[in-house]
Parts: structure tokens; C-alpha cells; sequence
């Protein structure tokens, strides 16, 4: 019983772009009561052909949400008129009418959230499939609305999902880094062993043959997926110590082959394991400042997992506190179901 | 009359008969038919309301319509969520004897809304895709929970949803429900090579996609239309139809009858769902327990006021295919009437899925609930003042 609910959002919300010409813009997004009123206006000083194209946008964009809401109507206008060839402000259009409703960032997001404004690139033929081109995020990225939590792309043929896993950097430095794991089918025992399926550039050598090795035992583990799929993982943050990055790892490849149930959010895991052939998760250093960090960012919808040895250690209250965001938190002593 | 319909050819019909029970819910009977010993029969007279008999010889009067259906128990595979589709729930419900507390079994009304105006049988297949639009769209509004490593006490919690709101929605009885490797069934590999195919299929014809134009984005907790195949079902019912959209006096005027758009069938079953369910489903929130407060109570009497306003819009809604007395509206304009009935639909589904929830809720889940519900009724409204307005969306006010 978590549904976001519309009560206690800001009314106004912003997101900035960064123009071709140097210029930044700022789409302002209001909220007001619909009463009859059209569900999106725009406005553009100078340029209503902008306006009118942004209405367009933010009208399609809204196909690919899963929760129609009527009762409020979006008032989105820009500081300045773009060029009229110019269209990467129209991601930005797109953040801030769901930014307005709660929809992105996820409440309780980033810290500061209200204030940092958020800064995004890109356009698209397709804002109806939710597909976007040369789209960045912050410094992120996407290639697909969904890919802000992490979901794959349904009209897609390479599957991408992203697993956020806790990074510890001495306190102040701590972030929730991500990993993509993106697979692409290929005939059945087209390409040797698993393990030179499985590409991670940007990863130094004894990296990547440990997500090779990771990936290739829980495939065993798994049953199904052995010689079925190219896969090639990214990291958000490549230069890290340790192997508590797996746990997501596995588990974003699990959703990237269709073969694990969905979070509607995003999926938030720390955990490695000496035996994933076995499907067992073991601990991992750092607890307090992960689970400190996990607690700040989780936001609805979000699926935090951690390993079963946690689940005595964890802080009280720890667990409602994330259900009052809307997050749910399992510590798991294996993968798969139940 | 029914003689030479498919229908009844011997052959057909024994199979039919035969399939009940496996891959066939309910079959549709005439008056003198006999219904074969382990079913039950429904026969609902022209106003919609149902009486159940026992198996046998069935009588109706002229004008009503029977079916019969198999209890079940009935075993389904339904994919829970649509990114996962090797990964799924092993579902085995029946369709319970009547419970004599309610003066309309769910079932039934299931039956007289969904499946009579267009099929004279329901087969499994069906059945089961509604189920799984109507849990897909609960999992993605968060209604229910079915998260990764699901935990045995989230396992419980889901499963008590699932009985709930598949009894409410659809009157079945779910009595067992594991999650299941759809791997034998479903290949994900193969699945994402014929997206690639496609896109190089799409890519060869370059053709540009056309820009849509949306009146109101309408994804909302639409499961994709079930539409059975026509192949599937032979014949054509021989029972005539009963129409029970209101229709204006208007439409009997001497011009030409405007070309039926191919959005006129979904638009009548749309609205004769919810000619036939909107009553039901606030019959069935009145009769819910509040907990103790006035602005509960309140906001409970404000929203059965706002279903009954709606559905008295129902009622009168004007015909498809006329924009004025003598003025026939293009296809494009029908297309668009037919698009909000589809808004008004998803939000009664919606309303039901909520019922479900406000039926199992705690004290402190209703605000939220009841927030929901607001949503549900101005989703609702909104598709229905569209859907009436005589030329495309009112103009924004200068304001």
C-alpha cells in the first residue's frame, strides 16, 4: 500500500538546459487545479511555435507513464526562446512536467533536491515510446526515461537495466554508484565460453575478469541464459575497490534477461558472494555509512537489498523509515524466488 | 431462426461442450439447449439482471440470454510484469457457488458486461489476459507489491491483494498461487531478435512516423485490447443483441447514417461496461465500513455523489456518430469519442482495483485511498465530458 500521493508536493518546479549556443535555459514548471482547463499549457516569450512543440512533447512523453491524473493542470513556461532549429531543451520540458508532479527525482531524492536544480540535454522523434537521443541527465546518460530508475526499454532490442549499489568514500564522498548490464541475443552457442560473452569496458583487467566470473556463475545458478547472450556492463563510477558491487550486478542482469520480478523504482543492492553458482549472497564491509546512505536516497518504489547477515545489524526503525518513503528493504541469504 | 448457424452445427458444439472446464469458461445456450451436468446456468434477462439455475434443460423467455458455465477449478499462467516475461504466476481459481449475500454475484456481472455484447463464449485464454492487465496495472500503480527476492511476509501481503482484487473485479476464487519459470514457454532471447528484426523491418520502409495527437494521454491501466481473434470464435450469436446505451431520439432523423468508424464497437462496449458497472461498483463502496470520523465520511458520501453523477452521464451520453441533428461526425472525430470512452473505462477499472483495496484497508490507509479515489472520479469525469463535447477539446480560457 504505497502509492505516491499527490498531497504534500511542491507546486512549482524547475529544470535547466544547456543550449547548443551557450545559452541556459530554464523550464518552469506550476501546478493548478485543472477545473476545465487544458492538461498542459505552455508559454515561450516570442515563439509560439516552441510552445506549441512543447506540448506536443510533454503530451507524448506522458504515454509512458502508468498513472493518468486529470485533476491538476501543468503550466510550463522558459525564460528565454530558443533558436527555432534547437530542440535539446524538449528533455528538460519533459523532467520538469514530471518533476512538478512527483514523478522525478523521486521524493526524498538527492539531497537538496529543492534547490540544486536539475540540468538535462537531449530531444527525440519517439517521446511516445519514451526513447530519447543524445540525452544527459546531470552528467548521466539515458537513452530512455525508464533508464532514470533503471527500467529497460520495452521497444528496444538490447535490453539495459541499471542496479545502484552504495560506494563508501570516507563519509563525505559516499554515493550510490550505478551499473548497466546490457544483453543482446545471440544465436544459441554462437560465441564459445560464457565468459567471453561478457564485455566491461572502462574496467582495468582483474575488473573485468571479475564481473566476467560473477556473471558467468550466476548464469550457471540460474539455469537458463548460458550461451544465449552478448552482455556488456558499464559502470557510472569505474574506479572503485572491492566487490560489493554484485550483488546489483546480478541482479540487474537478471532483470536485463527478463527472469526477475520488477521494481517499480529503482533498484538499490550491496552484497558479494564466493559462490554465486550457488545463488549465495554473503556480507560486506562498511554497514553503518551504507546503510546511513541507502536510508537518505532510497525513494518510492525503490527496492533495497542487502545481504542476510545484515538483518539482525540493522538500525531500529530502519526498515520503517524507508517504507515511510516508499521504498521496501529485504536482507536475502540467496537470489531467486522467495 | 438459429438453425443454420454455426453455432449449433453437432460437431462444433460437442466440442465446445467438451472444452468446458479446460479452455472454456461459459458458453452460450438458447432456450431448450441443454446445459451438461457440472455446470451452472446464468440467464440474464434484457435489463441485465441474472438468475442462476442448475444444469439441465435450460428456459429463458424470449429476449433473455443464457450461459453456462464450469466452475473450474481452472489453472493459468500470467506474466506479472510485462519487462519480465520469463518469470511469472501459476494461478489455480474457481468460480465459487453463489453467495447469497449480495444481490448481484460478480461473476455474472462480468459475464453480462464483457461478454456478451461480442462473444458467445468465454474461453480461458481471455479470461486469463484480463486477469493479468488487471494485475499488471495494480503492480505498476503500487497497489500490490511483488518486488525482487520477495520476502515470505511480502509474499503474504501480495497474495491476500491478489485474492481480493481478482474477486472483486472478476469474481473468481483464487485457492492457490506459486511464482513459476516461464522459461520453457517464453524465450526473452527470442523476443528481443524479433524487435530487431523489426526495427530493420520499419528501418528498409523509412517511413516517418506520424506525430500523434493526443487528446489526454490515456495509458492509464489499459491492459492492450483482448480482442479474440475472429478466427476463434465461429458464428455469429443468433440471440439479437440487447442494446442498452441510451439513445437519443436524434439519431432516427432521414439523413444519411454516418460511415461507422471502426472505433464504434469498442466505444458501445465501453460505454455499456460502464452503463452496467458503475452502478455496481457504487452500490458495492456504499456498503463498505468506515472508520469513525466526519471528513471520511464525507469524502466517502462526496465520492458516491460523483459516481452517481456519472453515471446518470453515462445514461444519456449522445450516439458516436453524430456531431449535431442532421450533422454526421467524421471518422477523425469518432476516433477521438471513442479515445475518451477508453479514459472513462480505464478509470472503471481503476475503480475497482480501489475498491479491492478499500475493502482490506487499516484506518490509516484511507486518506491515501480516498485521495486515489478523487483521482479515479476526476479521471473518470473527464473522459466522459470529452467523449460528449461536440468539437474536439474546449478551448484554454485566457487566463
Amino acid at each position: 500500500m504505497t502509492t505516491l500521493s499527490m498531497i504534500d508536493l511542491p507546486r512549482n518546479a524547475a529544470c535547466r538546459c544547456l543550449l547548443a549556443d551557450g545559452r541556459t535555459v530554464t523550464v518552469t514548471a506550476s501546478r493548478r487545479p485543472r477545473a476545465n482547463r487544458a492538461d498542459v499549457k505552455c508559454s515561450v516569450p516570442n515563439a509560439p511555435a516552441i510552445a506549441e512543440r512543447m506540448q506536443q512533447v510533454v503530451r507524448l512523453a506522458r504515454h509512458t507513464e502508468t498513472r493518468l491524473d486529470s485533476r491538476d493542470q501543468v503550466v510550463l513556461s522558459m525564460d528565454l526562446a530558443p533558436d527555432a532549429g534547437q530542440r535539446h531543451w524538449e528533455l528538460a520540458a519533459v523532467l520538469a512536467d514530471r518533476m512538478v508532479r512527483g514523478l522525478y527525482p523521486p521524493q526524498g531524492g538527492a539531497p537538496g533536491a529543492g534547490t540544486v536544480l536539475a540540468c538535462a540535454q537531449g530531444w527525440s522523434d519517439r517521446w511516445h515510446l519514451g526513447q530519447v537521443n543524445d540525452a544527459t541527465v546531470g552528467d548521466t546518460a539515458i537513452g530512455h526515461l525508464g533508464a532514470l530508475s533503471g527500467h529497460a526499454d520495452p521497444a528496444s532490442a538490447v535490453s539495459s537495466v541499471r542496479a545502484w549499489f552504495p560506494l563508501h568514500s570516507g563519509g563525505i564522498n559516499d554515493a550510490l554508484a550505478w551499473v548497466e548490464v546490457s544483453v543482446f541475443a545471440i544465436e544459441e552457442g554462437a560465441g564459445g565460453g560464457e565468459e567471453e560473452t561478457i564485455a566491461a569496458p572502462g574496467l582495468d583487467l582483474a575488473g573485468q575478469q571479475d564481473v566476467r566470473h560473477t556473471l558467468a556463475g550466476a548464469r550457471h545458478f540460474d539455469g537458463r541464459g548460458l550461451g544465449r547472450w552478448r552482455t556488456v556492463v558499464q559502470f557510472g563510477q569505474p574506479r572503485f575497490h572491492g566487490g560489493s558491487y554484485q550483488l546489483a550486478l546480478v541482479m540487474a542482469d537478471r532483470l536485463a534477461r527478463g527472469r526477475e520480478f520488477v521494481p517499480r523504482g529503482r533498484l538499490i543492492a550491496t552484497g558479494m558472494s564466493s559462490a554465486w553458482h550457488a545463488g549465495v549472497v554473503e556480507t560486506v564491509e562498511g554497514r553503518e555509512p551504507k546503510l546511513a546512505l541507502i536510508a537518505g536516497l532510497a525513494g518510492p518504489g525503490d527496492r533495497v537489498l542487502l545481504p542476510g547477515a545484515w538483518q539482525d545489524a540493522l538500525p531500529p526503525g530502519f526498515a520503517a523509515a524507508l517504507g515511510q518513503a516508499g521504498a521496501s528493504v529485504a536482507c536475502i541469504d540467496r537470489i531467486g524466488m522467495i | 431462426m438459429g438453425w443454420f448457424s454455426l453455432r449449433r452445427t453437432p460437431a462444433a458444439l460437442a466440442a465446445a461442450v467438451d472444452d468446458l472446464g479446460t479452455g472454456l469458461i461459459a458458453l452460450r445456450r438458447g432456450a431448450g439447449d441443454m446445459a451438461p451436468p457440472g455446470t451452472v446456468v446464468v440467464v440474464f434477462n434484457p435489463a441485465g439482471q441474472a438468475r442462476r439455475g442448475a444444469a439441465g434443460k435450460v428456459t429463458c423467455a424470449s429476449g433473455d440470454t443464457a450461459f453456462c458455465f464450469h466452475p473450474g477449478p481452472y489453472t493459468v499462467d500470467i506474466t506479472p510484469f510485462a519487462a519480465a516475461p520469463e518469470w511469472g504466476l501459476r494461478l489455480r481459481f474457481v468460480i465459487d457457488a453463489a453467495n447469497p449475500h449480495v444481490p448481484q454475484q460478480r461473476f455474472d456481472l462480468y459475464l453480462c458486461a464483457e461478454v456478451v455484447p461480442d462473444l458467445d463464449r468465454l474461453p480461458l485464454t481471455r479470461l486469463a489476459a484480463a486477469m493479468q492487465g488487471a494485475v499488471q496495472s495494480a503492480l505498476a500503480h503500487g497497489a500490490l507489491d511483488l518486488p525482487p527476492c520477495t520476502a515470505l511476509v511480502e509474499w503474504h501481503a501480495f497474495r491476500a491483494g491478489l485474492n481480493q482484487l481478482l474477486y472483486t473485479r472478476f469474481g473468481v476464487t483464487v485457492d492457490d498461487c506459486v511464482p513459476v519459470d516461464l522459461g520453457d514457454q517464453v524465450d526473452f532471447a527470442a523476443v528481443l531478435q524479433a524487435r530487431a528484426q523489426q526495427a530493420a523491418i520499419d528501418e528498409q520502409a523509412a517511413l516517418p512516423a506520424a506525430p500523434l495527437q493526443p487528446e489526454l494521454h490515456s495509458m492509464s491501466a489499459l491492459p492492450p485490447p483482448d480482442v479474440p481473434d475472429v478466427s476463434e470464435v465461429p458464428g455469429v450469436p443468433g440471440i439479437p443483441e440487447v442494446s442498452v446505451t441510451a439513445r437519443p431520439p436524434g439519431t432516427q432523423s432521414g439523413a444519411a447514417q454516418p460511415a461507422a468508424a471502426p472505433a464504434a464497437g469498442a466505444d458501445a462496449a465501453g460505454l455499456r461496461r460502464l452503463f452496467l458497472e458503475l452502478p455496481a461498483v457504487s452500490r458495492d463502496l456504499r456498503l463498505l465500513d468506515l472508520p469513525a470520523g466526519q471528513a471520511l465520511f464525507q469524502q466517502h458520501q462526496a465520492l458516491l455523489l460523483r459516481l452517481g453523477m456519472a453515471s446518470l452521464n453515462v445514461d444519456t451520453m449522445p450516439t458516436l456518430g453524430w456531431a449535431a441533428p442532421d450533422q454526421p461526425l467524421d471518422a477523425s472525430g469518432q476516433a477521438r469519442r471513442a479515445g475518451a470512452t477508453r479514459i472513462a473505462v480505464g478509470a472503471l477499472d481503476e475503480a475497482w482495483a480501489l475498491l479491492a483495496r478499500l475493502q482490506r484497508a487499516e484506518a490509516g490507509d484511507w486518506p491515501a485511498l480516498l485521495d486515489d479515489a478523487d483521482r479515479m472520479c476526476a479521471n473518470l469525469e473527464t473522459g466522459l465530458a470529452l467523449r460528449r463535447a461536440p468539437h474536439g477539446e474546449p478551448r484554454e480560457p485566457a487566463l
